[in-house]
């Protein structure tokens, strides 16, 4: 029985369970719900969960368990010159897990039968492995006799413990489903154990998120360590030139990118705190509910442009414009693509990002605090100015710092539109590049996992972490700080 | 009604400071005042009376042009302050609500320390020259208000962290701070102990020497207690205005009479 199958089988168990609870929580109660320690549709969700919760957990066992024994059984069948070390077993537990699944097409599409005895046998005439080329399975040589015989081993396991499987599911909700309807008594507390349920649900999903954030910092860190072993840090850290070759003397001092991402992000903050704190005033405070329900959709389209698109307007339209009119006209060089091209397309990106976010700010804080100010003959500047901004300005900190973690991770427009020179230099009209870009430039090509020039991308993205961590936190504790201004 | 103090009621002779005419108000497709023609004197203080939703604090706000900050709503008829309409397009609401000042019914203190919110009105006014003058005005309205003894040691602290009694204290020194003409008190004492419900009630007497004060309550006895003019709103209608004494103890309507007696409400 497929996992599928299985799922389903449990669904329609778990109805049952509901509507039989239920239903035995009503007679039991005689007519009074008051009798009942939960309302009848508590005793049914009860129910449910108690055929669900256990079939799914033996479920989940089994998944992982019956693949890790079938894995042994097998691969101690197999003739030791095929599992001298640890490399070779795994290729040919690999050889045997492809076959097994081609013979398992082979076998559906008719190319290859199975006799009496379960042995598989080829159809046509020809190799094994021209009858499973027929299914559409490719095989890179054809089958060794040992393989062949782990492989049919390896699907006479899976299906036998498929079959026990299921039954061992069906059995432990059916258990969990005779359980519930004998628990179902007026005093059983249904509703307290149905919502612990939910909470749990609810922590399992917020603990996934967290896992992820510990696993994607665990496996750079073990790559960062490797990348200090072969580099020193304080190279890394304090030097100023950046400059990998794959000759083996490689300069990768971080500073120059440091400085190119600060810079852009530094200019694209001028650009998107000012226009998109304005545009959020004026959302807010300003604009007519007919004006407002067309302006605040319209920015937020730009919210939903893929950054390449950005990308492509910083190279076409904005880098050959500030080169023309601005660079060259002063004197400042002749690049396309600059810190200043960049910033400016990352500060466009992030208007609506934080106007949206100001907005939303903005209009939490109470009418109360604005007829206040108007009452004693405030104008609506100086209420903006004086009650509005003040009151909001926690979040409407949080919400820059959010904004300026996006402007630092950003990536496909600085290499678009600040091309992929690190330089430290103070002229904006330069092209400069940021960790991101080079994270990407070291990571995409020929790679060597061994080689620091390779690993320095570990590095910087822990960097990197670290610094868009340290800003967040900087913008929790803000809003924390000051949250309960107003409540 | 034995406990009332009726304050001696020379007002007949008063000018009058706000006079409204056939005002109509409507909240979108709500018809929510009717038809109400009211004289607010000059040095007097008038009593707003009547059941929930009757309309007072919609009344109130349109005396200083207050509900123009509500979309929805749209005020008809004439209302003039010292003779001049104050919808009159010439008209700056902003300069009109720093001579007609309002206390709101619920304490909406600034999420600012407690000199500042005093400080506010009188800051965007311009009406201190020197830090020194300021002060005086704060501690001076801090006083009126009956707050300056609980404040003098926490200026500095959040008017929002000040309890709900204080904090409408609070708001009625931020108001009287800007010293206006008029004074609008939507249930000033709505949140404050009877201790403090008397301090602001004879700050409300002596406000009367140099404002005219206009006062919503649901208490019969503070309006009796306070207040020379009384008007009665029922259900989006004027009902009955007249002197407060002749009000409480004579009243022309019986819509007015079953209110005071507590039959309606
Ligand atoms: N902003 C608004 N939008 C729509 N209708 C409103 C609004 N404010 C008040 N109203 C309506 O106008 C009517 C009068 O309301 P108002 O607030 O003036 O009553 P009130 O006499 O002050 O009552 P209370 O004594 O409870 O404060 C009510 O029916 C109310 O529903
Ligand atoms: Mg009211």
């Amino acid at each position: 029985m497929t996992v599928f199958l299985l799922l389903c089988l449990m669904l329609v168990l778990a109805v049952a369970a509901f509507v039989v609870c239920r239903a035995r929580a009503l007679a039991l109660s005689g007519g009074k719900i008051g009798v009942l320690h939960s309302l009848p549709g508590y005793y049914g969700w009860h129910g449910a969960i108690m055929v669900l919760l256990p079939g799914l957990a033996v479920l989940l066992v089994w998944l992982v368990v019956q693949p890790m024994v079938i894995e042994s059984r097998i691969s101690a069948t197999l003739p030791a010159e095929l599992t001298a070390d640890d490399s070779a077993r795994a290729l040919a537990m690999a050889d045997v897990r492809r076959l097994a699944a081609g013979l398992d097409v082979a076998i559906a599409a008719g190319s290859v039968t199975v006799d009496a005895s379960g042995t598989p046998q080829i159809a046509g005439s020809g190799t094994m492995r021209e009858a499973l080329a027929e299914a559409g399975v490719a095989l890179a040589e054809d089958v060794s006799p040992q393989i062949l015989t782990a492989a049919q081993a390896y699907r006479g396991l899976s299906a036998t413990g498929a079959a026990w499987r299921a039954l061992a599911v069906l059995a432990a909700a059916l258990a969990g489903f005779a359980l519930a309807v004998r628990m179902t008594e007026p005093e059983l507390r249904a509703r307290n154990r149905v919502e612990g349920v939910v909470e749990g649900l609810l922590m399992a999903a917020s603990t996934i998120a967290i896992l992820t954030t510990v696993g994607i910092v665990w496996s750079m860190l073990s790559e960062t360590f490797n990348f200090f072993s072969m580099y020193p840090a304080a190279d890394f850290f304090f030097g100023l030139t950046w400059s990998p070759n794959f000759r083996g003397d490689s300069e990768l001092g971080f500073i120059p990118l440091l400085w190119g991402t600060l810079y852009i992000s530094l200019i694209s903050m001028l650009v998107a705190v000012p226009i998109g704190l304005f545009a959020a005033i004026y959302l807010a405070e300003y604009a007519s509910p007919a004006v407002r329900g067309w302006v605040k959709p319209l920015i937020e389209v730009i919210a939903g442009i893929p950054t390449v698109v950005f990308g492509l307007f910083a190279l076409v339209t904005v880098g050959p414009l500030l080169r023309d009119y601005f660079a060259e006209p002063l004197g400042l060089g002749n690049s396309g693509s600059s810190v200043m091209t960049a910033g400016i397309v990352i500060g466009i990106l992030n208007i609506p990002f934080i106007s949206s976010l100001a907005d939303d700010i903005i209009n939490a804080v109470p009418q109360a605090l604005r007829d206040g100010s108007y009452g004693l003959g405030a104008t609506k500047s100086e209420t903006v100015r004086q009650v509005i901004i003040p009151a909001a300005l926690p979040g409407i900190v949080g919400a820059v710092l959010l904004a300026a973690s996006r402007a630092i991770g950003e990536t496909m427009i600085v290499s678009m539109g600040a091309g992929a020179a690190a330089k430290l230099d103070l002229n904006p009209f330069e092209a400069m590049t940021t960790m991101t870009v080079k994270i990407v430039g070291q990571l995409t090509g020929d790679t060597d996992f061994a080689s620091p020039e390779t690993l320095v991308a570990f590095a910087l993205g822990m960097t990197l972490f670290v610094i868009t961590l340290g800003l967040n936190i900087l913008a929790l504790y803000v809003v924390r700080k000051y949250r309960e201004q107003y409540e | 009604m034995d406990d009332m103090r009726i304050v001696e009621r020379t007002v007949n002779t008063k000018a009058s400071k706000i006079s409204a005419k056939g005002v109509q108000v409507h909240y979108g497709a709500t018809h929510a005042l009717k038809d109400v023609d009211v004289e607010i004197l000059e040095n007097t203080v008038t009593a707003f009376i009547g059941p929930s939703g009757c309309g007072k604090s919609t009344f109130l706000r349109c005396l200083n042009r207050m509900n123009d900050t509500i979309p929805s709503c749209r005020v008809d008829g004439s209302i003039t302050l010292d003779g001049e309409n104050i919808y009159d397009p010439r008209v700056d609401p902003v300069r009109l609500r720093a001579r007609v000042g309002m206390v709101f019914q619920k304490p909406n203190p600034f999420p600012k320390s407690i000199y500042d919110n005093v400080a506010y009105g009188p800051k965007i006014h311009g009406l201190a020259r020197t830090k020194a003058e300021l002060d005086e005005i704060v501690e001076t309205s801090l006083r009126k208000a009956a707050l300056w003894n609980e404040a003098k040691d926490r200026l500095a602290s959040p008017g929002t962290g000040l309890s709900g009694g204080q904090q409408q204290r609070l708001c009625i020194a931020r108001a009287i701070a800007t010293s206006p003409e008029v004074l609008l008190m939507d249930e000033p004492c709505s949140a404050l102990d009877p201790i403090a419900t008397a301090q602001v009630e004879e700050l409300i007497d002596e406000l009367r020497a140099s404002f005219s004060v206009v006062i919503v309550t649901h208490s019969m006895q503070q309006a009796a207690r306070v207040s020379q003019k009384t008007a009665f709103f029922h259900l989006g209608n004027l009902v009955e205005y007249g002197e407060t004494g002749q009000v409480f103890t004579t009243p022309q309507d019986p819509r007015t009479e079953a209110y005071i007696t507590g039959r309606i409400g």
